[in-house]
């Protein structure tokens, strides 16, 4: 690739997927040949700041990866998760971290949090529209005009829709969401949300078989990450573990019955 | 009935070199550093939004004097270059040293065919690590890129200030005094810049991917002491 100069006229701006487009990086229309989808992945808000779970199973026809990250930071604010073809969500999430870091570094500044959640309707739409495989991401973030966290879910056309308490992501979605739906409160705290957050996913991969749950004999866990005003962090896998035995060993106790409550 | 005159490869050459200085004098300079562990860009620049230093890529930051928009111009052009061919290979595959072939070639291209030269000089500051070392690339406006072990300067006064910071900062250093020479060398004997006049951009490992980091007010003042 030579110097990407061009006139005042036809500059793509700071915007990377637009100067992409133009030098023929970026494709669509192209059908991959591995179709690997099924996930849970659930972003929360709380009293200061979002929580995201996500599982870490990818499924076609048999389990095909226990431990693929869908959770990724696009920047140090912002917390994306992918469900659908993974071929395309692994490809949208390094488009996405690549035009929010190619914005700031062209701009000397970063993008409102809005902005990225906007940023990603023409590309899902797009992506969506052109090829047959399917790919919806969760996007979560620190909103720093806002000061609060905030959740953005997307339909297959391309829809942006803020969420002003949870949303879901992935076939496991039923699941979660009957959880968090019960288990919701406007004034959660870290801790609660983490629980609560861990509870949904817990009963995500308990019922749908292409959602992975805590493997105690793997030791692999689901992914959760917390972010605000200091920015976007992931829990270790201890952390993570202590959370799943919790439900797990209260889930031993009643032989499996969730027991009329959330636990 | 059009008029053509004969004028030689040399005087063309010639006024079009006075051309390109002339213009990049009447901006202020850059000093761009290697200090004991990393780079450091230092521009006497009064404006507080129009930069002259940018980050490039994660190793990678450019700094340019002489006419604004020109410079710019290149500066986007090179991080769409970065992000572009990091994007295509592996984030290990931007260097340095094509990015500042590039520019050479280009301005190069601009002071033979173009209109007229462009107004500016480049440098393309990489800080060093397990693939490459740490390089400062100067490209000059008709196209000459040199490799500067220790420190470039930039700009229309750069022969002096050069003397000044040689003189001052013979070795490499901690970054609070490379950047007190760097300072004291753009501002000469009789003048002190007021640290609100001063753009600094520091390539720096510092755990993260991303090195580069400018340095708010505060922290200039802190480190000048």
């Amino acid at each position: 690739m030579g110097l990407p100069l061009f006139r005042a006229h036809d500059d793509p701006g700071p915007s990377f997927v637009a100067f992409a487009e133009r030098q023929g990086l970026v494709r669509t229309g192209e059908a991959a040949d591995v179709d690997v989808h099924a996930t849970t992945v659930v972003a929360l808000r709380y009293a200061s700041g979002v929580v995201m779970v996500g599982d870490r199973q990818a499924t076609g026809n048999y389990i095909a990866s226990r431990d693929v990250r869908k959770i990724e930071a696009a920047d140090h604010f912002t917390g994306l998760a992918i469900s659908g073809s993974a071929a395309r969500g692994i490809e949208l999430l390094r488009l996405t971290q690549l035009s929010f870091e190619h914005y700031e570094k062209m701009t000397d500044s970063s993008l409102s949090l809005e902005g990225k959640a906007n940023y990603l309707s023409p590309i899902i739409q797009r992506n969506n529209l052109s090829s047959p495989l399917l790919v919806l991401p969760l996007l979560a973030g620190w909103d720093h005009n806002a000061e609060q966290g905030r959740v953005f879910e997307y339909d297959g056309a391309g829809g942006c829709y803020e969420r002003s308490d949870f949303a879901t992501i992935g076939s496991g979605s039923p699941f979660a969401d009957g959880a968090l739906r019960l288990g919701y409160r406007a004034d959660l705290d870290l801790e609660s949300a983490l629980e609560l957050g861990a509870l949904a996913l817990y009963e995500a991969g308990d019922n749908d078989p292409a959602t992975g749950g805590p493997d105690f004999v793997r030791r692999i866990f689901p992914m959760m990450v917390v972010i605000d005003a200091g920015g976007f962090r992931e829990l270790s896998s201890d952390e993570v573990e202590r959370r799943f035995q919790v439900i797990s060993e209260r889930r031993a106790e009643s032989r499996g019955v969730a027991g009329g409550s959330l636990r | 009935m059009s008029n053509y005159f004969y004028v030689s490869p040399e005087q063309l050459t010639k006024d079009r070199a006075e051309f390109a200085q002339k213009g990049i004098a009447r901006g202020r300079s850059i000093v761009g550093a290697i200090f004991d562990k990393g780079v450091v860009l230092v521009a006497e620049n009064p404006s507080a939004s129009l930069n002259k230093i940018s980050e490039v890529y994660d190793r990678i930051a450019f700094a340019g004097v002489g006419k604004y928009n020109e410079f710019d111009r290149l500066r986007e052009a090179g991080i769409r270059w970065a992000d572009g061919t990091g994007y295509t290979y592996s984030r290990d595959d931007v260097d340095a040293r094509a990015l500042a072939n590039y520019y050479a070639q280009y301005l190069g291209d601009m002071f033979t065919e173009g209109q007229k030269p462009l107004e500016v000089e480049i440098l393309i500051a990489q800080l060093g690590g397990k693939l490459r070392p740490t390089k400062l690339y100067r490209i000059a406006y008709e196209g000459t890129i040199s490799d500067e072990p220790h420190f470039v300067v930039l700009g229309g006064d750069a022969e002096t200030i050069k003397e000044r910071f040689a003189a001052s900062a013979p070795e490499l250093e901690s970054l609070a005094a490379t950047l007190r020479h760097a300072v004291a060398a753009l501002a000469g004997p009789e003048r002190t810049i007021p640290v609100s006049e001063l753009e600094v951009g520091v390539l720096e490992d510092r755990g993260a991917r991303r090195t580069f980091r400018r340095l708010r007010d505060d922290e200039v003042s802190g480190l000048l002491g």
